[in-house]
């Protein structure tokens, strides 16, 4: 035990200082280390209850400025009251269709939470009338949809939006923005003019991540007045379930029975948190993209289409002439196989190369002018360390910033707004903006030669860029957002209003609104 | 303060093992299911890592892999440096502080084998790197704390004077 004796503790007592500095430098140290990550940790929460209005910071895109005390941002919460001398601020409430015109199309939808079986496995989910996906909406262009949503047992409550359809923005459905979440035994009723024409789809905008990858959610079509060219008009929603690929709900093919020779119109909608590839027996055409007609869709062969998540494509294939079938693979998991009952064929081998929709089709006129932008604004997606809301993590960022100290993006009604989008953050986004549909420009600095290529959901991958515009015509408070629904939840969103708009709805608050 | 630093130390490199045996273990099963008919892409990924909807059981594997890596390890390695603040034996606070930055270099080389699978590859080495040091950064301290034990003559060698 002689060593013992000659533990180094015994050296500190040579002179007071040094043992000081020996005591106080590790306690130093260690503050300096744990004070920013508690500052850090604190910075991050959020308020119990709380406006988007008071997120983040404003972006006006360079373009004009908000009226001081306008717009309610900023902790000008109460600013649409009276006594205030400014610019009268409308209400998301006051954004609604003619309230005095009948509905042409009138649903009920009831949503529960249940298990679902799917595949042979049992799974909790949620349904809408009794089945996941709910029953399809479809619409003629030009009637008003009325959809009365009533919330039988979904415990966190439900909202619904209309994915890719330009609402009016009291309509949209984003619990605590446009709306409270709707709880049990309560009601909601949407009403929208289906003015677009395309495949769109619905679902619950409240909880959204666990709820719409429960299959809270259904399909919505808008038919043109003329009605279309195919004989055949089949929507096909892809949804997983439990780690279970469906079409329709179903783990099986989706078996669509066609004559020799009929064309048919597969509308596809990926309902589910990534990117899917698309592709099919002998040709294709790519009617439209997220509702939208291509202009002068070609011949396709030998590639795939991609499908971001949230997005919809309208492929038409022809059912051979010889009686033989035809298979629209949706990944590799699940088909559309189109054909004479009972006929099949092998799975065709997966492209490797995918349909470029920046040069698909022929150029038409945009109806706009992008070169004349009043506004520009940056969208840079990055991934960082960091906290949000109270909890560590590698977590997404927008120019630079973590949820909630996110960009608000500004608008007048009238301005032409150009996005440049950029992906640091190593993976792929979906990235969607409500109630507008926004058209690409350029992707890589590459310029769009194609069709015009309108999109409400974009498969942005890590190093792309991207230049998309918009018109700012549906005044309100919209979501920009990532529609990975777990990367939302993570705090990927952001907001575009418009100036003098203010919402009167709450995150949290008595509704438990969540909109993520 | 030694053996809490010692058995951080060591709780270091343990997790680097259990790191790689789970993902080992969730790439085995990966293959097993692919081998039955399995299809894996971006869609059921994202289910599996979002609801938990596990397509096979060994996905828990990757997901153990991600909190550990996130969460856990850099956690420990983080105590280890303030604890290595308080042990009074030269070289703890600099051993503790590599593994803290191997720890973080691990994280960031990870997440950017994502994007760019080589970075992968590097993920895999720097995981030795990482064992290693965090094990030499524990046993150092044991020959450091020797005094206390029988082998005196060590322990006066590892003294710092």
């Amino acid at each position: 035990m002689i060593g013992h004796s000659r533990h180094p503790t015994h050296r500190g007592a040579k002179t007071g200082s040094p043992r000081l500095l020996r005591v106080v430098l590790p306690v130093l140290a260690t503050v300096a280390i744990v004070a920013p990550l508690g500052w850090l940790w604190q910075a991050s929460r959020v308020p119990a209850v709380y406006s988007v209005m008071e997120m983040g910071y404003l972006d006006y895109g360079g373009g004009a400025v908000s009226n001081p005390g306008g717009g309610g941002h900023g902790g000008h919460m109460e600013g649409h009251g009276p006594g205030h001398d400014m610019a009268p601020s409308r209400l998301v409430t006051d954004m609604v269709a003619d309230p005095a015109r009948p509905a042409d199309v009138r649903v009920e939808l009831v949503t529960r939470q249940q298990m679902l079986s799917v595949g042979g496995q049992s799974v909790p989910g949620f349904t809408v009338n009794g089945t996941s996906p709910g029953p399809e909406i479809r619409a003629r262009q030009g009637q008003l949809v009325e959809v009365q949503l009533r919330n039988e047992s979904v415990t966190d409550g439900v909202t619904l939006h209309w994915h890719g359809v330009d609402v009016p923005n009291a309509m949209d459905g984003v619990a605590g923005v446009t709306q409270d979440a709707v709880p049990v035994g309560g009601s909601f009723t949407y009403r929208f003019v289906a003015e677009q024409v395309g495949s769109y789809w619905y679902h619950s905008h409240q909880v959204s991540n666990p709820q719409v990858a429960g299959g809270l959610l259904g399909s919505l079509v808008v038919t043109p007045r003329a009605g279309i060219a195919q004989q055949v008009d089949v929507s096909a929603v892809a949804h997983t379930y439990g780690g279970v690929r469906t079409i329709n709900g179903n783990a099986e093919d989706l078996r669509v029975p066609a004559r020799p020779a009929q064309r048919v119109r597969v509308r596809v909608s990926n309902t589910d948190n990534g990117p899917m590839k698309i592709w099919t027996t002998g040709s294709y055409r790519l009617l439209a993209v997220d509702g939208t007609e291509v202009h002068q869709p070609t011949e396709v062969t030998g590639r795939s289409v991609t499908l971001t998540a949230g997005a919809r494509a309208d492929l038409e294939v022809k059912a051979p002439s010889d009686g033989a079938a035809v298979r629209v693979q949706l990944s590799k998991a699940t088909a559309v196989i189109i054909g004479p009952p009972g006929a099949d064929t092998a799975v065709p081998p997966q492209p490797a190369d995918e349909l470029d929709l920046l040069s698909y089709g022929t150029p038409a006129a945009l109806g706009f002018d992008p070169a004349q932008a009043t506004r520009q604004f940056d969208y840079r997606i990055g991934r960082r360390p960091g906290f949000v809301k109270g909890r560590p993590g590698m977590w997404w960022s927008i120019n630079g910033h973590l949820y909630p100290n996110v960009p608000m993006y500004v608008v007048r009604e009238g301005d032409v707004a150009v996005v440049h989008i950029d992906n640091r953050s190593g993976e792929v986004h979906p990235m969607h903006l409500h109630g507008h549909h926004v058209v690409v420009l350029a992707r890589n600095g590459v310029a769009a030669t194609g069709s015009p290529w309108w999109v409400d959901s974009l498969n942005v991958l890590a190093d792309q860029t991207y230049d998309i515009a918009f018109v700012a015509d549906n005044p309100g408070i919209w979501m920009d957002h990532c529609h990975n629904l777990k990367h939302a939840a993570q705090g990927m969103i952001a907001h575009l209003m418009y100036d003098g708009v203010d919402t009167p709805y709450r995150i949290a608050g008595p509704a438990d609104n969540q909109p993520e | 303060m030694r053996t809490a630093y010692k058995v951080l130390a060591y709780l270091v490199a343990a997790e680097v093992a259990v790191q790689a045996i789970v993902m080992v273990w969730g790439i085995a099963g990966l293959g097993k299911w692919v081998d039955g008919g399995g299809v894996l892409d971006k869609a059921v990924f994202e289910e599996a890592m979002g609801s938990g909807g596990m397509p096979f059981p060994e996905f828990a594997g990757l997901l153990v892999h991600g909190i550990n890596g996130m969460f856990v390890v850099p956690l420990i390695a983080l105590v280890l440096l303030i604890v290595s603040f308080f042990t009074k034996v030269r070289g703890a606070i600099k051993w503790a502080a590599i593994v803290f930055a191997l720890v973080v270099a691990q994280g960031q080389i990870g997440f950017l084998g994502h994007e760019f699978p080589l970075a992968g590859a590097l993920h895999g080495l720097n995981a030795l790197v990482l064992f290693g040091t965090a094990f030499y950064a524990g046993r150092r301290l044991r020959a450091a704390a020797a005094p206390a034990a029988v082998e005196h003559e060590q322990a006066s060698t590892a003294t710092p004077v």
